[in-house]
């Protein structure tokens, strides 16, 4: 059940994905191609409600991809092709007619550049709300300052609410993407390394965030750092070349890995 | 001894500085041959300006008496002034008409003068002979007013003609010529002259406010923004005036061309007001002073949409509405094909406005579209990239082909022919076929530049692909595609070819009949590049002065259309630098 890649073994992706919480999304057995290149290879995981589950493994070995599909976003990439089977509920996303306004609406993206709107910070938050809905101006207005406030970033705009969103900084702006994406209350929140651009400061402010987040929503979080993913998650995730090598609780997997690859990995004796 | 501790980096330093002095003798050098070369280029434009120019300025008669030869023994050149310049007591009215005559005569330089002295009595005759054995007959010429004189030559060299001194032959009594405005020339009144007020004053306080908002816009200083400020708690009364303002000024105008500017330079300087109290306020809401402008520069240009629109009908209205300037050339004289300095090319003028308008509407919603298509729809299959490597080439075909296609689609009946005739519908499809493929690149390009970012945030929320495109790609890529719209139509403005395939008419001495080719009427129409075509293959030397006045005026409005495009650019560009 294993493979030789280039002089190293790498086992195939792991069917062992128990989980004590609830599960929000299911994902089985997930192959995915960009063009003739596969990116992903029979992965599966299960995703817990209210918890936040963080996927780590070196560049390039498919973390984004896999993030990408669960809210469809690489459907707008022409050459990108998948097989395999993600479920929420009863409701199967990546079926060919689903519906994917709803989808995105339920699964929330940040992605890893801070990308806002070219439009106010006000507009930035309250775009999505006013997509799907229709609130008065006042229920806008408490759903802005609430999304804001939630996402760490009130103070800091209050007083500027009209400015452009593109003219914070890097930091206010993932802190903008983010009340952005809860603005509209999605169930699951998917964070591309949220972190990466940030300094430290910036960084504390969005883990804390990510813990506060949880009480209400599902994360996945795709990071690079260790300590991060130690100290956020509850379920970790360790990818390979495209395979689930490991996936199990954080503890477990930071403290005594099944996997020879995910020790090597965590403790920093790789490549 | 520090000099010495210091001395491996020193090293480093001079290696970097002489790289640094090196590049910078480059760049110097560099952009002092581009400024040369463009100073260069600035005077040949200026030289051909000036060329264009020349023969515009009528100072007198000049001309050229063709050589006699065996065929035709003589030569003849003939003139006429309508007004007197002596009284009845040959007493001088106005200055000495001389008439100078040079040839070449066994390679040398003969001079003659003629004095002309035109008598208030009629009836009186007298011509003018020149051979080669009693040089010029006479030294001073006396004929009536309004009588035709001829200069006979039989010389085998031509003779130049050139009126040195006096009043041109169309003057009027005083010298002045008749035509007052001869080729272009604009008359500009100030707010009133002689017979009354030339614009409505509603108009001239538009204008104003306008230019003041955009200038305070553009250049905040702090006491104008107290000014500003003083609106705090008006807002509704201050934006009900300027609108009861606009309404006044539409119905003084009686909803003429100016007025609607007018009441436009009103809108957009009270938005441009609001938004700027607005931007104020805030500012002043976050414990900021009016004196921290640098901030207020910032507040402001997020809402530089308002200020690219205020620039924009400022520099039209700044063409129409302060200054009454009247250009019969352009806009009031037709053809006279029996007075060439009193011609005009109005119907020329209208034509140009009418094909350009015809082909803005055709071209520009269905390019934006195709390129919105290709773009943002089209998923990049074999056919797609056929599509694209057709519309690419047909960027480049010679007008002159897109002018046989109008022809043959717009032009002629029968087939696939959809008979419009030589008409301003069939030249203004034409046209705007011919502009199709330039928009849709420029088009394309703009949406190109818009980031791929953007647009996965805009999925990321939740948005439909149709509401992406209108919500955020198409907002972001708009200034780009207008630069691209506006620009290609300033190309076709200047094309003649397709339109003489189409059949652009020489001498058209009424308003053109927009859509003659459906309901019926007069089809005929012509543009300026083609009034300029025909003009200058007129033997008349006439003609060809009217012909470089009609490229000056083809000119200004090339210039007028790319300036709005420039202006946009701009816009663009502080934008994305932002
Ligand atoms: N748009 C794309 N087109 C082609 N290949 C891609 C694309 N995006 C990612 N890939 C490839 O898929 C693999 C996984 O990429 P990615 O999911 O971005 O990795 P990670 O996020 O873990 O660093 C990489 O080998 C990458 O080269
Ligand atoms: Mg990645």
């Amino acid at each position: 059940m294993s493979e030789e890649i280039g002089g190293e073994i790498v086992p195939d992706s792991t069917r062992e994905l128990e989980i004590d919480n609830e599960v929000d999304l299911m994902i089985e057995d997930l192959d995915l191609w960009y063009g003739s290149k596969q990116a992903l290879y029979g992965v599966s995981l299960p995703i817990a409600k209210n918890s936040v589950t963080a996927l780590i493994g070196p560049s390039g070995c498919g973390k984004s991809t896999l993030l990408r599909t669960i809210n469809r976003m690489n459907d707008l990439i022409p050459i990108c092709h998948y097989e395999g089977k993600i479920t929420k509920g009863d409701i199967e996303i990546t079926a060919k007619d689903a519906d994917l306004v709803e989808i995105r609406k339920n699964i929330g993206m940040v992605f890893q550049r801070p990308n806002p709107f070219p439009k106010s910070i006000y507009d930035n938050v309250g775009y999505g709300v006013r997509l799907h809905h229709q609130p008065t101006r006042e229920e806008l207005d408490a759903i802005v300052e609430k999304s804001l406030r939630r996402a760490a970033i009130w103070k800091e705009v209050a007083d500027r609410l009209h400015d452009l969103g593109t003219s914070l900084s890097g930091g206010q702006q993932q802190r903008l993407c983010i009340a952005r994406t809860i603005a509209i209350e999605p169930d699951v929140i998917l964070m591309d390394e949220p972190c990466s651009a940030l300094d430290p400061i910036a960084t504390a402010a969005i883990e804390e965030l990510i813990l506060e987040l949880k009480k209400d929503f599902t994360v996945v979080i795709v990071t690079h750092s260790m300590s991060q993913a130690a100290r956020v998650s509850d379920y970790t995730g360790f990818m390979y070349l495209g395979r689930m090598v490991e996936f199990n609780k954080t503890d477990k997997i930071f403290s005594d890995p099944d996997q020879e690859l995910t020790k090597r990995y965590i403790t920093g004796r790789f490549g | 001894m520090k000099e010495d501790r210091v001395a491996p980096l020193k090293d480093i330093d001079r290696l970097k500085k002489r790289s640094r002095s090196r590049r910078n003798i480059v760049e110097k050098g560099g952009s002092l041959t581009l400024a040369t070369s463009g100073l260069v280029g600035l005077f040949f434009l200026l030289v051909l300006v000036w060329q264009i120019a020349l023969p515009t300025f009528i100072e007198g008669e000049t001309g050229e008496i063709y050589a006699a030869s065996e065929f035709i023994p003589v030569s003849e050149y003939i003139m006429e002034w309508d007004h007197p310049n002596v009284d009845e007591n040959g007493a001088i009215l106005t200055e000495v008409i001389t008439l100078k005559l040079s040839w070449e005569e066994n390679g040398k330089e003969q001079n003659q003068d003629i004095e002309i002295r035109i008598l208030p009595e009629r009836g009186i005759v007298n011509d003018v002979y020149i051979n080669a054995s009693t040089g010029v007959s006479t030294e001073v010429l006396e004929v009536s007013k309004k009588a035709k004189f001829h200069i006979y030559s039989t010389l085998e060299v031509p003779i130049n003609v050139e009126q040195t001194t006096g009043p041109v032959p169309k003057a009027d009594a005083t010298g002045q010529p008749l035509v007052s405005s001869f080729v272009v020339s604009a008359d500009v009144h100030l707010l009133a002259d002689d017979e009354g007020i030339v614009f409505e004053p509603l108009e001239l306080l538009a204008w104003g406010s306008l230019l003041a908002t955009t200038a305070v816009m553009t250049f905040p200083k702090p006491f104008a923004l107290k000014q500003v400020q003083r609106i705090k708690g008006k807002e509704k009364p201050a934006k009900y005036l300027f609108l009861a303002l606009a309404a006044a000024t539409l119905v003084a105008g009686a909803f003429s061309f100016s007025s609607i500017l007018g009441a436009l330079c009103f809108l957009i300087a009270s938005t441009s007001l609001l938004r700027m109290h607005e931007g104020l306020h805030r500012l002043l809401g976050q414990g900021r002073t009016i004196a921290e402008t640098d901030r207020l520069v910032h507040s402001i240009t997020n809402r530089d949409g308002v200020l690219m629109w205020s620039r924009m009908v400022l520099f039209v209205a700044t063409l129409f509405i302060p200054f009454a300037i009247e250009i019969p050339f352009l806009t009031e004289r037709y053809q006279d094909i029996f007075q060439p300095y009193a011609s005009g090319i109005r119907s020329a003028f209208f034509g140009t406005v009418w094909v350009m308008s015809i082909a803005m509407i055709v071209s520009i919603p269905v390019s934006i579209g195709a390129a919105i298509y290709l773009e943002e729809y089209a998923a990049p299959t074999r056919t797609t990239k056929l599509i694209q490597a057709l519309v690419t080439n047909l960027a480049g075909v010679p007008s002159i082909v897109f002018g046989m296609f109008g022809l043959a689609i717009f032009v002629k009946q029968g087939g696939i022919g959809m008979g419009l005739g030589p008409s301003i519908l069939a030249a203004g499809l034409t046209m705007g076929v011919m502009a199709m493929p330039i928009i849709v690149l420029a088009s394309q390009e703009a949406l190109r530049s818009v980031p791929q970012s953007l647009r996965e945030s805009a999925y990321g929320v939740g948005c439909t692909r149709w509401q992406v495109v209108k919500d955020h790609v198409l907002p972001s890529a708009m200034p780009g595609i207008m630069t691209g719209s506006i620009l290609a139509m300033s190309r076709i403005m200047g094309e003649a070819a397709p339109l003489v395939v189409v059949g652009a008419a020489a001498l058209v001495l009424f308003d053109p009949e927009p859509l003659a080719g459906l309901t019926g009427g007069n089809v005929n129409f012509t543009v300026i590049p083609i009034q300029i075509y025909f003009w200058t293959s007129e033997p008349d030397h006439a003609w060809h002065s009217m012909a470089a006045a009609a490229s000056i005026a083809l000119i200004v409005l090339l210039v007028a259309m790319n300036s709005i495009a420039i202006i946009l650019r701009q816009h663009f560009r502080r934008r994305l630098n932002q």
